[in-house]
């Protein structure tokens, strides 16, 4: 799939990624949003699911814990080598962070999930991205997507009518090409606000 | 006991369950002792072989092993948390605790006061034990292995190693293939 189906491409963050989230009154629910998210991840194949609680993906740590299921690591790097450990019993696991998180586990990317080529899939939520203007994000909001590029992981922000391109897309570059990759979410995709 | 001893006895008690040896001198003295497919020599992201061993017995149902250092689990103590929140979580963690940064020139670890024992048990470790005998460490690992619950096993290590063996230089993507590999056939 090119990045046209996809959405937009890491560095172009706005209008196309900003589109979904703008739609009329019909628009679903934020919770019907990351459910969705949810049952198309498990479709896919993916799992187990191990995250740290951040504000922005709440709700889709809400549908998972009511599903399938989630185990909380208490920080986001031991989080990544918990999933290092799952995918080596040939799971395609997930772990769900902040970037804030992201930026705790540069290390354990570097020199674990990226050089062993460990199929796993990081859902990474964008604080300090419009519309967050909480300082004490705006620097890891800015370097999220470069900091993936720059590790070497593919990264796309999550659409709400591109979720089933996205995640098979995603599927098949871990399932297929033996590699971490990330989808990011941008802070209304599931109706947080600042 | 020294590390070579120590892991060694690890290595002749778990021939086909996976073991996670941390980086540094851990991986090296392993990869020397026996370079079997059901080692995974973690040459990085220190702190995290106990966390990937818990996602291997976690997500795999099986019993894991892992090799960790004073060094390392101080850098992530978090992983006895994580492992003993699960009751039944088939995981033997065997600390190596050699009181120092061996393979970055010997540097005291700040620990000298800390009870990793207690640790263990205060996190909800089923057992958490203190060895300084090879003989008995491999006995140990081995009821560990038979158990499933987190087990943890502190070695104090007394006695300098011989000579250290040089760095792992394998191919790492090759590695994870080839330890996924042997995983899957357990």
């Amino acid at each position: 799939l090119s990045t046209v189906t996809l959405g937009a491409p890491r560095t172009a963050a706005g209008p196309s990624a900003e589109t979904a989230e703008t739609a009329g009154p019909a628009a679903p629910s934020g919770a019907e949003t990351a459910a969705e998210l949810a049952d198309l991840l498990v479709e896919a194949g993916f799992g187990p699911f191990f995250g740290t609680p951040c504000g922005i993906l709440a709700p889709l740590y809400r549908a998972l814990e009511g599903g399938i299921g989630l185990h909380t690591v208490p920080r986001e790097d031991a989080a990544v080598g918990v999933a290092v450990g799952a995918a080596a019993a040939g799971r395609r696991p997930v772990v769900l962070m902040q970037n804030s998180g992201l930026g705790q586990s540069v290390n354990a990317l570097a020199s674990l999930a990226v050089p062993y080529q460990v199929p796993l899939l990081l859902i990474v939520s964008l604080r300090g991205v419009v519309p967050d203007p909480t300082q004490e994000n705006l620097v890891m909001g800015r370097i999220t997507e470069p900091l993936l590029e720059g590790c070497g992981i593919p990264a796309f922000r999550l659409c709400a009518d591109r979720f089933p391109a996205q995640i098979a897309w995603a599927r098949r570059v871990a399932g297929m090409e033996h590699r971490p990759v990330a989808l990011l979410v941008p802070p209304r995709l599931f109706g947080w606000s600042a | 006991v020294n590390k070579t001893e120590a892991v060694r006895a690890v290595i002749e008690a778990a021939p086909r369950e996976p073991i996670v040896f941390t980086t540094g001198y851990s991986c090296r003295i392993a990869k020397h002792v026996a370079d079997r497919p059901n080692h995974f020599y973690m040459t990085g992201s220190m702190g995290l072989a106990a966390s990937i061993a818990t996602g291997l017995a976690l997500a795999g149902r099986m019993h894991a092993v892992a090799v960790d250092g004073d060094g390392s689990l101080l850098m992530n103590p978090g992983c006895l948390i994580t492992a003993g929140m699960t009751a039944d979580l088939p995981l033997v963690h065997v600390l190596l605790d050699d009181g120092a940064y061996a393979s970055t020139g010997g540097q005291d670890t700040p620990s000298a006061r800390a009870d990793f024992v207690a640790w263990a048990k205060a996190c909800g470790y089923a057992s958490a034990t203190r060895t300084r005998d090879p003989v008995e460490l491999a006995l140990l690992l081995r009821r560990a292995l038979a158990t499933p619950a987190p087990s943890f096993i502190h070695c104090p290590l007394a006695d300098e190693d011989e000579r250290v063996p040089p760095r792992v230089d394998l191919e790492l993507a090759g590695h994870f293939r080839r330890f996924s590999r042997h995983v899957a056939t357990l």
